[in-house]
C-alpha cells in the first residue's frame, strides 16, 4: 500500500506562482478559488538585512484529518493511500471542514455549492502521473511521492533530513513536509 | 483580514442563538418540571423553546451551499455536525410533546410519568444543543479564537440566560397556568448569570490574549482594539450584558421585560461576534498579504470583468 | 482544460511545440486531434525547461482561443481610436497597405516608412528583409533595453558577446541588475542546483529580488550607479593584484592604461556613489576574481540605466577580460556567429540596402553603436575573424525615440508610416507622453497584433497574427551563438490568423520583391536554415520530430586559433573600435541619468531613486494582462518602497500613491517592503487595463499606471553609444492619491 506525500523544497521555491496556474487551468478552477497559494513570508528584519522565503501551502493530506472528522455527510474521505478528497455528490457546502481545516486548504466553489479540494490531482496519480503542480514546477521545488516506498525520494528527503510539518503541534500529522532553511522561522 | 463568503457566515450566527436559546429554555422546562412542578413556565415558553431550535436548524439549513441535500447531515456519526443535528431533531420533538402536556385537550395531558419522563428528555437534550455549538467551535485547532473548552462554558452560560430572559417574556405575554412564583424569580436567575458572563468573557479575553499561541493573541487583538472591538465591548458587553444586569434587579417588570430583551438582543450579537471571530485561522506569515491582494471583495474590478 | 479529455484516445498526435509567452520559448508538448490542441504540458525532454512551466507557459489553451483575440484583418473605418472596424481580406488588407506604402515612398522616399518592434521572441529577420528590399533604414525595436548595446560594446571590447554561459563547471555567478526568479525560470532552476554543488552567487540588484533572496551575496546598489561599482571592482582586482597576468599579458592590449585610469575609483571613492559600504564593493570584488572560472550573466539592467550605460557595458566586459573569465571552461564564453547553420543575418539581405540609405537612418549620427556606423565597422571585423556578423536586426536599430520625434517635427526629415509587429510601444517604449503622440500623430500606422492593444486601437489597419501552437519556433539566439532548438507549430493558425513572416514576406511581394522571397512558408524558410546542419532531413518539421536540438562540440580558447575579432585581434582593454567612432577608449565616471551631485534642482523637489521595469510573474512586458487567469492573481500594480519611508509620507500598506517624475505622474498602489533603501521607489512595468474602454482617450487606462511615463528619453539622458533611454536611476517624488488631486491636470 502507498502513503503519498509532498515534500516542498523551500530553499527552491522562487514564489513564481506556477503552479497556483497550473492547478487552476488543469483543474478547471472557478476564479476566486485556488488549492495551492504561494505565499511569500517577509522580507523580514531591516533593509539591507534582510531574509525571504516562499511557502507553498496545498491541503496537507493529514493522517488525522479534522476536516473528515467534522464532514456530518461523508462526503470528505480519506483513502488507504492517505489522499484526502470530497466525493461531490454527498457535499452539501455547510463548510464545516472549511472552519475545521487549520491549512486553509478548503475552497467553496460557489458555481457548484460544494466545497473542493486538492486532491493530489489523483486521477493523475493513479495514473502513474505526477499531479500538475509537481509536473509544472520549475524549480523542482515539489516533489511527490510514495513515503511507504524506501527508495523514493520524498522517503529519503523526510527521513534524512529535517523537514517540517506545519502547525505540527496540532497533531493533524500533515503528510506535506517543508524543507527550511535553519533560520527562517514558520 | 477575513475571507467574506467563503467561511461561516451570519445566518449560523443567528442559529446558534436560536438554537442555544431553545436548548436553554428546554433545560430550564425540565429542570423546573423535574424538581419544582409542572406549569412554572409560560405554555407560550414552552413551545417556542423546541419552535426556537427549529428556526435554527432552519437558518442552517439556509446556509447550506446545497439546501435540498441537507438530509445528508445526518450520515456521519463521527462528525460533531451530525450527532448535533440528531439533537436537535430529538429536542425538538421532545419539546413539542412535552408542551402538549399544557393543554387539556389531548387525552395525554393528565400522564404524570410520561411527563417526567419527557422532562427528563427535555433537560438531556436541551443541555446537548444549548453546549454543543460551543463543543463545535472549540474543537477547532486551527481557530485560535475559538479553540478551547472556554468557548463551551460561554455559550452554555449564553443559552441559559437568554433561556431565562425567553421564558420570562414569554410570560410576560402569556402567563403560566398555575404559579408564577418561580417565573418572577427568572430576572434573578437572569442577573446571576450576567454577572457570570461579564466575569468570564473578561476572563476569556484575557485568557486568550495572553494565552498559549501568538495566533490566540493576534486574533483576540480584534476584540480589545480591533474591528470587532466596539460592537463587543459597547454592544454586548455594555447593552447585552451590563445594562440587563441592573434592570433585571429592578423590580419593575417593564424594566425586566426590557432587560431580558436586551440579554436576547445580546446573546444574538455575542454569537456574531463569535462567528466572526473565527475567521481568522492560524494565519501562515504573508498568508494574509497574499490573499489581501486577490481580486475578492474588489467589487469594480469583478464586474469589469464579469459583464 | 485536461481534466476530462482523455489523452490516450485514438488519433492524438503529440506536436513537438514551444512555449511563446515570453523569451524562454520552453519546450511544450501539444496534444493534437482533427486539427484542435486538445491539451499541452511541458515537454519532459527539453534540455531547458525539463517539463516545467510556469504561470505563462499554463494559459496557453486560454490564449489559442481567447475571445479578445484579432482573428480577421481590420480596416479602421472610423475616426483613429474610435474602435470601429471592418473586417476584410488579407489580400486586400495586404494590397492597401502596399499602394499606400509605395505612395508614400514615391513622395517622401523609403526612409519615411519605419517600422517599430518588440518581443519578437525568437528571430525577427524577415521584417529587416523587406525593409532593407524597401529601402528604408529605420527599423527600430526596443532592444536598446535589452542586451543589444551590452552585445555591441563588448563585441567592440572582445570581438564577440559571452551569449553562453558554461556554468557547469563554473565556481562564481554574478547576476548583474537580472532576476532569473521571474524572468527566466530554466535559468534559475539551473542557477539553483548549481548553488547546491557549491557555486557562489553575487546578485545586484537595488531589490532584495526573487533571486537576491537565494544569493550569497547581495549588494543593493543605488539605481543607475553599476558604473561606479563596475570601475570599483576594476581597481580592487587591479591593485590587489586578483588579475589574470598570463591573460592581460599575452592577451590583452591596454591594461596599463586601464590600471592608470581606474587608479582613483577606489572602493571608497565608490562607495558613497553606490550605497554600498567599501567592505561590500571589497568582498564582492575578490570573491568574483578569486572564485575562478566565473561568470557575468548578461542581464538587460544595465541598458536600462541611460547616460551611463555604454561606460558601464564596457567596465564589466573589462571585468571578464582582466580576470580571464573568457571563453575558458566554465567562464564566459565566445561562441562567435554559428558557422554551421544559416544565421538571421544571413536571412537579412543587408547588402541590398544601398549606402545612401543606410546613412539616413535616423539617430545613427548622435548613437552609432547601434547603429551602421557601428554595426558596419563591426560587422566588418567578425566576418574577418568569425567568418560570420552579428544580426543586424537588434544590433542595427533606428533610435526609436529620434524616430518618434521625427514623426512629430518632421526632423531630419518626415517619417509617414509606421509598422508595428509584437509591440504595444504605448506601455513598452520610454517616456510614453512623446511615444503616444507619435503614435497619434502618424500619418499611416498598420499594427500586426494579437490583442486590440491601446497601440493596435490608433492604427489603421490590425493584423492578426499567429500566436504560441500556430507557429514554428527556432530559438538560436538569432545565430549569435552555436547552438540551436527547433519547435514545429502544434496547429495551422486559427481563424485568418498568420504568422508574421507572411506578413513581411507578402507584403513585400505586393511590393514587388518576389524573387528575394524563395520561401513560401516559414517552415520552409526554416529548412532552409538548418539545412547545411547535414541532417539528412527533408522537412524542418522531419529535423523537429527526430532531432530538435543541434548542440555542436565546444571548443574553448578559440581565440588562441583565430584570435580576437578586433583590430588588434586580442581584448582591447583600450578600445581602438570605441574610440575611432568617438567614444573614449577606457571608461569614464558617468553619474546616474538624474542624481543629487549633477542636478541638485531635480533632486530637491524629487527626493527619491527611480528604478523601473523589473518583470514580474506573471506577466511578460505589457502582455498577459487580459488573461483571466492571470490578471486574477495579479489584478492591481503594486510599486514598492520602504515603510520607513513611507511612515514619514503617512502612507500605508495599499494605499494608492502617485509616482511623479519631471515627465508626468503615475498611480500605483503602495507595497510596503524591507526589500528596498528608503530612498528608493520600484515600480513594475507593463500596466494597462484592458478591461476597462479600449477607445482614444481612455485606451484601456494605458496613461494611469504605465511605468513609462516616468522614463526619460531625452537624447541628454541617453547612452552616448548606444542611445538606449533612461529606466532607471531617475529621480521621482512619490504622495498619496486623493480625491483633490486626483481631479488636477495630469
Amino acid at each position: 500500500m502507498a502513503r503519498y506525500a509532498m515534500v516542498m523544497d523551500t530553499r527552491r521555491c522562487v514564489g513564481c506562482h506556477s503552479c497556483t496556474v497550473a492547478c487552476r487551468v488543469h483543474n478547471e478552477l472557478p476564479l476566486d478559488m485556488i488549492y495551492n497559494p504561494v505565499v511569500t513570508v517577509g522580507p523580514t528584519g531591516v533593509f539591507p538585512n534582510v531574509r525571504m522565503t516562499n511557502l507553498p501551502l496545498i491541503c496537507m493530506h493529514c493522517d488525522n484529518s479534522p476536516c473528515v472528522d467534522a464532514c456530518p455527510t461523508g462526503a470528505s474521505q480519506q483513502r488507504p493511500d492517505g489522499i484526502v478528497f470530497v466525493e461531490e455528490k454527498k457535499c452539501i457546502s455547510c463548510k464545516a471542514c472549511v472552519m475545521a481545516c487549520p491549512y486553509g486548504a478548503r475552497v467553496p466553489n460557489h458555481e457548484k455549492g460544494t466545497i473542493q479540494k486538492c486532491n493530489f490531482c489523483m486521477d493523475r496519480v493513479d495514473e502513474g502521473k505526477l499531479p500538475h503542480c509537481v509536473k509544472t514546477c520549475h524549480q523542482k521545488a515539489r516533489i511527490f511521492g510514495d513515503m511507504d516506498d524506501p527508495t523514493s525520494e520524498v522517503y529519503k528527503l523526510v527521513n534524512n533530513g529535517y523537514p517540517v510539518r506545519l502547525l505540527g503541534e496540532l497533531n493533524t500529522e500533515p503528510y506535506v513536509f517543508y524543507i527550511v532553511d535553519s533560520e527562517v522561522k514558520l | 483580514m477575513s475571507q467574506k463568503h467563503d467561511v461561516w457566515g451570519w445566518m449560523l450566527a443567528v442559529d446558534f442563538f436560536f438554537a442555544g436559546m431553545g436548548g436553554g429554555m428546554l433545560v430550564i422546562v425540565g429542570l423546573l418540571d423535574l424538581f419544582v412542578g409542572e406549569g412554572r413556565t409560560s405554555l407560550l415558553g414552552n413551545v417556542l423553546g423546541p419552535v426556537f431550535i427549529g428556526i435554527g436548524s432552519s437558518l442552517l439549513i439556509l446556509e447550506l451551499g446545497r439546501p435540498f441535500q441537507a438530509l445528508r447531515v445526518f450520515v456521519n456519526p463521527k462528525a460533531i455536525l451530525t450527532a448535533g443535528a440528531w439533537f436537535m431533531s430529538f429536542a425538538i420533538t421532545f419539546g413539542l410533546v412535552y408542551a402538549t402536556f399544557g393543554l387539556d385537550m389531548f387525552f395525554w395531558s393528565s400522564w404524570v410519568f410520561a411527563r417526567k419522563v419527557l422532562a427528563a428528555l427535555c433537560f438531556i437534550t436541551g443541555l446537548v444543543v444549548a453546549t454543543y455549538p460551543g463543543i463545535l467551535l472549540g474543537r477547532h485547532k486551527g481557530r485560535p479564537f475559538w479553540h478551547g473548552p472556554g468557548i463551551m462554558i460561554l455559550f452554555l452560560l449564553s443559552s441559559l440566560v437568554t433561556g431565562f430572559a425567553a421564558h420570562s417574556l414569554a410570560g410576560f405575554v402569556f402567563p403560566p397556568s398555575t404559579l408564577t412564583d418561580v417565573l418572577g424569580m427568572f430576572p434573578k436567575f437572569t442577573a446571576g448569570l450576567l454577572a457570570f458572563q461579564l466575569l468570564l468573557w473578561f476572563g476569556y479575553i484575557w485568557v486568550k490574549k495572553s494565552g498559549g499561541t501568538t495566533s490566540e493573541s493576534i486574533a483576540t487583538q480584534r476584540w480589545i482594539n480591533g474591528d470587532l472591538s466596539s460592537s463587543f465591548q459597547y454592544g454586548f458587553l455594555l447593552f447585552g450584558t451590563l445594562a440587563p444586569l441592573v434592570l433585571s434587579l429592578s423590580s419593575s417588570p417593564s424594566l425586566q421585560a426590557v432587560g431580558a430583551a436586551l440579554v436576547l438582543l445580546g446573546g444574538a450579537l455575542m454569537r456574531m461576534l463569535v462567528v466572526r471571530g473565527g475567521e481568522d485561522r492560524t494565519w501562515f506569515p504573508g498568508e494574509q498579504k497574499y490573499r489581501s491582494r486577490l481580486p475578492k471583495g474588489n467589487e469594480a474590478f469583478l464586474k469589469a470583468w464579469n459583464k | 482544460m485536461s481534466k476530462n479529455i482523455d489523452l490516450q484516445q485514438e488519433g492524438i498526435q503529440v506536436k513537438k511545440s514551444a512555449c511563446y509567452f515570453c523569451h524562454q520559448n520552453c519546450g511544450v508538448l501539444a496534444y493534437v486531434k482533427d486539427g484542435k490542441v486538445l491539451d499541452i504540458e511541458g515537454d519532459p525532454d527539453f534540455p531547458t525547461n525539463q517539463g516545467g512551466l510556469c504561470c505563462r507557459g499554463n494559459i496557453a489553451m486560454d490564449h489559442l482561443d481567447h475571445p479578445a483575440r484579432v482573428n480577421f484583418p481590420l480596416k479602421r473605418v472610423g475616426e483613429r481610436g474610435a474602435g470601429q472596424w471592418q473586417e476584410i481580406s488579407w489580400d486586400q488588407a495586404l494590397t492597401e497597405i502596399a499602394e499606400k506604402l509605395a505612395n508614400i515612398r514615391d513622395e517622401f522616399g523609403a526612409e519615411a516608412v519605419a517600422t517599430a518592434g518588440g518581443t519578437q521572441r525568437t528571430d525577427d529577420w524577415a521584417r529587416r528583409r523587406f525593409m532593407n528590399l524597401f529601402g528604408s533604414p529605420n527599423g527600430f525595436h526596443n532592444s536598446h533595453l535589452c542586451w543589444i548595446p551590452t552585445f555591441m560594446v563588448e563585441t567592440a571590447i572582445y570581438g564577440w558577446c559571452p551569449f553562453d554561459l558554461d556554468l557547469g563547471s563554473s565556481r562564481c555567478l554574478v547576476l548583474w541588475g537580472q532576476n532569473p526568479g521571474v524572468s527566466g525560470m530554466p535559468e534559475i532552476h539551473h542557477i539553483m542546483e548549481l548553488k547546491e554543488k557549491g557555486l557562489k552567487l553575487i546578485v545586484i540588484d537595488p531589490r532584495y529580488s526573487e533571486t537576491a533572496a537565494k544569493a550569497d551575496m547581495w549588494l543593493p546598489i543605488r539605481p543607475g550607479s553599476d558604473l561606479a561599482l563596475a570601475l570599483a571592482w576594476l581597481h580592487v582586482i587591479i591593485y590587489e593584484g586578483l588579475f589574470d597576468p598570463e591573460f592581460t599579458d599575452e592577451w590583452c592590449v591596454g591594461f596599463g592604461e586601464l590600471a592608470e585610469h581606474v587608479a582613483d575609483f577606489s572602493p571608497e571613492w565608490a562607495a558613497p556613489l553606490t550605497w554600498l559600504t567599501e567592505e561590500q564593493i571589497r568582498e564582492s570584488a575578490i570573491m568574483y576574481a578569486s572564485n575562478k572560472p566565473g561568470n557575468i550573466q548578461w542581464g538587460t539592467s544595465i541598458d536600462q540605466i541611460g547616460k551611463p550605460a555604454g561606460a558601464a557595458m564596457h567596465a564589466r566586459a573589462l571585468l571578464r577580460a582582466i580576470t580571464g573569465n573568457l571563453d575558458v571552461p566554465g567562464s564566459d564564453l565566445l561562441t562567435g556567429p554559428s558557422l554551421e547553420y544559416v544565421t538571421d543575418e544571413e536571412m537579412e539581405a543587408n547588402d541590398q540596402l544601398p549606402e545612401e540609405q543606410k546613412a539616413k537612418q535616423i539617430g545613427s549620427d548622435k548613437f552609432k553603436m547601434v547603429t551602421w556606423p557601428g554595426y558596419s565597422r563591426i560587422a566588418e571585423l567578425t566576418k574577418e575573424v568569425w567568418g560570420k556578423a552579428p544580426t543586424a536586426e537588434w544590433m542595427c536599430e533606428a533610435h526609436p525615440p529620434s524616430v518618434f520625434r521625427a514623426i512629430l517635427t518632421e526632423k531630419p526629415y518626415p517619417v509617414k508610416a509606421l509598422l508595428v509587429s509584437a509591440t504595444n510601444p504605448i506601455n513598452s517604449y520610454g517616456e510614453t507622453k512623446l511615444t503616444l503622440a507619435a503614435l497619434k500623430a502618424v500619418e499611416f500606422m498598420v499594427t500586426c497584433e494579437y490583442w486590440l492593444t491601446p497601440t493596435a486601437m490608433l492604427s489603421d489597419y490590425v493584423l492578426p497574427i499567429a500566436g504560441a501552437l500556430e507557429r514554428p519556433t527556432i530559438t538560436s539566439s538569432y545565430g549569435c551563438a552555436d547552438f540551436l532548438l527547433a519547435s514545429q507549430r502544434a496547429i495551422q493558425p486559427m481563424y485568418e490568423r498568420r504568422n508574421d513572416y507572411n506578413f513581411w514576406r507578402d507584403l513585400g511581394v505586393k511590393l514587388g520583391q518576389k524573387e528575394m522571397w524563395p520561401w513560401e512558408t516559414v517552415e520552409d524558410a526554416y529548412f532552409a536554415k538548418i539545412e547545411p546542419l547535414g541532417y539528412g532531413v527533408e522537412s524542418y518539421d522531419e529535423f523537429v520530430e527526430n532531432h530538435r536540438f543541434h548542440f555542436p562540440e565546444r571548443e574553448y580558447q578559440k581565440y588562441k586559433r583565430i584570435g580576437f575579432a578586433t583590430p588588434s585581434r586580442k581584448v582591447e582593454l583600450y578600445s581602438s573600435t570605441l574610440e575611432a567612432l568617438g567614444y573614449p577608449p577606457l571608461p569614464p565616471y558617468i553619474g546616474p541619468a538624474e542624481n543629487e551631485t549633477d542636478d541638485p534642482e531635480i533632486a530637491a523637489e524629487y527626493p527619491f531613486v527611480l528604478t523601473t521595469g523589473g518583470g514580474h510573474m506573471p506577466y511578460h512586458h505589457s502582455e498577459h494582462f487580459q488573461i483571466k487567469t492571470l490578471r486574477f492573481l495579479s489584478h492591481e500594480p503594486y510599486m514598492s518602497m520602504n515603510p520607513a519611508a513611507a511612515a514619514k509620507l503617512s502612507i500605508e500598506e495599499g494605499d494608492w500613491v502617485w509616482i511623479e517624475t519631471k515627465r508626468g505622474r503615475i498611480k500605483q498602489k503602495a507595497n510596503l517592503t524591507q526589500a528596498i533603501d528608503p530612498r528608493v521607489i520600484f515600480t513594475p512595468r507593463g500596466w494597462w487595463y484592458p478591461e476597462r474602454d479600449m477607445r482614444d482617450p481612455e485606451l484601456g487606462g494605458c496613461l494611469e499606471s504605465n511605468t513609462n511615463i516616468l522614463t526619460s528619453c531625452d537624447d541628454d539622458d541617453c547612452d552616448p553609444m548606444s542611445g538606449s533611454w533612461a529606466n532607471r536611476g531617475l529621480l521621482c517624488k512619490v504622495y498619496k492619491v486623493t480625491a483633490e488631486n486626483e481631479k488636477e491636470a495630469k
